[in-house]
């Protein structure tokens, strides 16, 4: 296994935000994580990336506020749950956020070189952003353009391409298709459907359930911090209940 | 009257870009407030002079010298003071008040306040374009103008400089991207007091030297961090020299008025604001970093 996630808990103050919560992903597969707003998929991938450690730190700090992060997370063999965010980028489990979030006033190209801060090797970072231009040849036209000022679409493409700058292994993308018009959320999946036959494993969070379920090899259906259902698309949706009361399909 | 206004429009303006720019370093990397930066200025120049004065140093070396040692202060009180409260806002601004205040007072008790002087690094003047201008003017600007490129080639074109910036926008994004925020802070913090300590050397030979010398820079600092947008390091550079020329045009334009520049200068700031109160350059502030 590439990614194991057992017994994952989150509580901020009294909310618990996760409740036991246990995964898997394997290295080659695409693995989907739904569930509607509010279920917990961001916070999900925030605790297995280090943010929420991250946010724990600064919280109790500021505002004394208390946040409890409980359970293993094991990272290509190794455990992770302690590790601080900046160095499990390190080992190749990259998080692609929610809402995209470019650094707004640098250019692309610079979004793109922070993508690609842990490489220290010229030819690499040159042939990575190669790579990237290849696959979204919009970011290679806008590359002097500061990114504030590109369209939703444009700036989803250059989140996902600012994590393929620096050896992913496992790409954790975060609500890609959320806010964007239909032509683009579909080109938005081509591209996730093309950076996984390159190899790269991908965690895809997502709402937009049919679209996901063709694309992903499993999926977890996240509801209120818990996984209720798991399986092949076309098992979730034969599930009567699962469809009607989780999916709302 | 014309070229003493722009020379000394364009020293004050290096002396001011210099501070403000460290200023806002600091305050977009981790918005801090930091009130004792004028004093690190100060303490470089008390440096300075106690360097050649007192222990016989040549300049270029004590100037060095102080500035190093300036920057080892500057990270210290950093570690002790700032960095177990830096999340609370109110606190830092308070914390760093103090700070300024007991430098003051240790050059008081240190140097029973009298106003001091060094002797300038470059003596005569060269003709340029038909007017006198003093080597030591002349020296004092390159410094200025080279410490100031030599700023924004770190910040605009080097791996450091990037993850200086992008902390500064969003330090959660930032650490998603493998940089290690506090790292990227405590690198601000040096170049923040680096560029304070060069001011300071820059002004050893042009002014006395006296225990409540950072004050008067510490307001016109503030004033051009506000007026050029908080946070905005080209803001910074550009209000600098805006505020800069003016003090320098009132206090030779205006016969008798040198009193007058502060407030004329401050009195440019408050009208700015009135119509733009973001700052030229200031970027409304988002919720998320
Ligand atoms: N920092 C936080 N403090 C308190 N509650 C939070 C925090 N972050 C998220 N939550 C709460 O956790 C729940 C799940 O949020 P989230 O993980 O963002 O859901 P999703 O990504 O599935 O929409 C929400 O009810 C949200 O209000
Ligand atoms: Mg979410």
């Amino acid at each position: 296994m590439l990614l194991t996630v057992t017994g994952l808990t989150v509580v901020y103050d009294r909310a618990m935000i996760i409740n036991d919560l246990s995964m898997k992903v394997d290295a080659g597969e695409l693995v989907s994580l739904v569930g509607p707003n509010g279920a917990g998929k961001s916070t999900t991938l925030r605790a297995i990336t280090g943010l929420v450690a991250w946010e724990k730190e600064v919280l109790r700090k500021t505002t004394g506020g208390d946040v409890t992060l409980k359970g293993a997370v094991v990272f290509d063999g190794e455990r992770i749950e302690n590790v601080p965010a900046h160095k499990i980028v390190k080992k190749g489990l990259i998080h692609c956020p929610e809402r995209r979030r470019p650094f707004r006033e640098l250019t692309v190209l610079e979004n793109l070189m922070a993508g690609a801060y842990l490489l220290k090797d010229k030819t690499e970072i040159q042939s990575n952003l190669e790579k990237v231009y290849r696959l979204f040849p919009v970011l290679h036209s806008r590359a002097g353009q500061v990114s504030g000022t590109l369209s939703g679409g444009e700036q989803q493409m250059l989140a996902i391409g600012r994590s393929l700058m620096f050896r992913p292994r496992l790409l954790c993308i975060d609500e890609p298709s959320t806010g964007l018009a239909p032509i683009m959320r579909s080109e938005v999946f081509n591209k996730i459907e093309e950076i996984r036959g390159l190899g790269i494993t991908v965690l895809l969070i997502e709402q937009e359930v049919s679209t996901v379920f063709k694309m992903a090899s499993r999926n977890y259906v996240l509801s209120s911090g818990k996984i209720i259902a798991e399986g092949p698309g076309a098992d979730l949706l034969a599930d009567e209940v699962i469809r009607k009361t989780y999916l709302g399909l | 009257m014309i070229q003493d206004i722009i020379i000394n429009g364009l020293i004050n303006g290096s002396i001011y870009a210099l501070l403000a720019i460290g200023f806002s370093l600091i305050f977009g990397v981790a918005r801090l407030v930091n009130i004792a930066h004028t004093a690190f200025y100060m303490a470089c120049a008390y440096l300075i002079h106690v360097g050649f004065s007192y222990w016989g140093l040549s300049m270029p070396l004590a100037i060095v010298l102080s500035i190093g040692l300036t920057t080892i202060i500057g990270l210290i009180c950093y570690r002790l003071f700032i960095k177990p409260i830096r999340e609370y806002e109110a606190a830092v601004l308070i914390a760093t008040i103090a700070l300024g205040m007991v430098f003051q007072e240790v050059m008081l008790i240190a140097f029973k306040g009298h106003m001091m002087g060094v002797p300038p690094v470059a003596t005569g003047f060269v003709i340029v374009g038909g007017v006198k201008v003093a080597n030591q003017h002349l020296l004092v600007l390159g410094v200025a103008v080279l410490t100031l490129l030599a700023t924004w080639f770190l910040l605009m074109k080097t791996r450091v400089g990037l993850a200086i910036r992008c902390t500064a926008q969003d330090s959660e994004i930032a650490n998603l991207m493998g940089m290690n925020v506090d790292r990227e802070i405590m690198i601000a913090v040096i170049v923040s007091v680096v560029l304070a300590g060069v001011a300071g050397a820059i002004v050893v030979p042009l002014r006395v030297i006296d225990p409540h010398m950072w004050l008067p820079p510490l307001i016109m600092m503030l004033a051009v961090v506000v007026l050029g947008g908080l946070g905005s390091v080209k803001g910074s550079f550009v209000a600098s020299y805006i505020l800069g020329f003016t003090e320098a045009a009132v206090a030779i334009g205006v016969p008798m008025g040198s009193f007058l520049k502060g407030s004329v200068a401050l009195s440019i700031m408050i009208i700015v604001l009135l119509i733009r109160p973001e700052g030229l350059f200031g970027i409304a502030f988002e919720e998320e970093r």
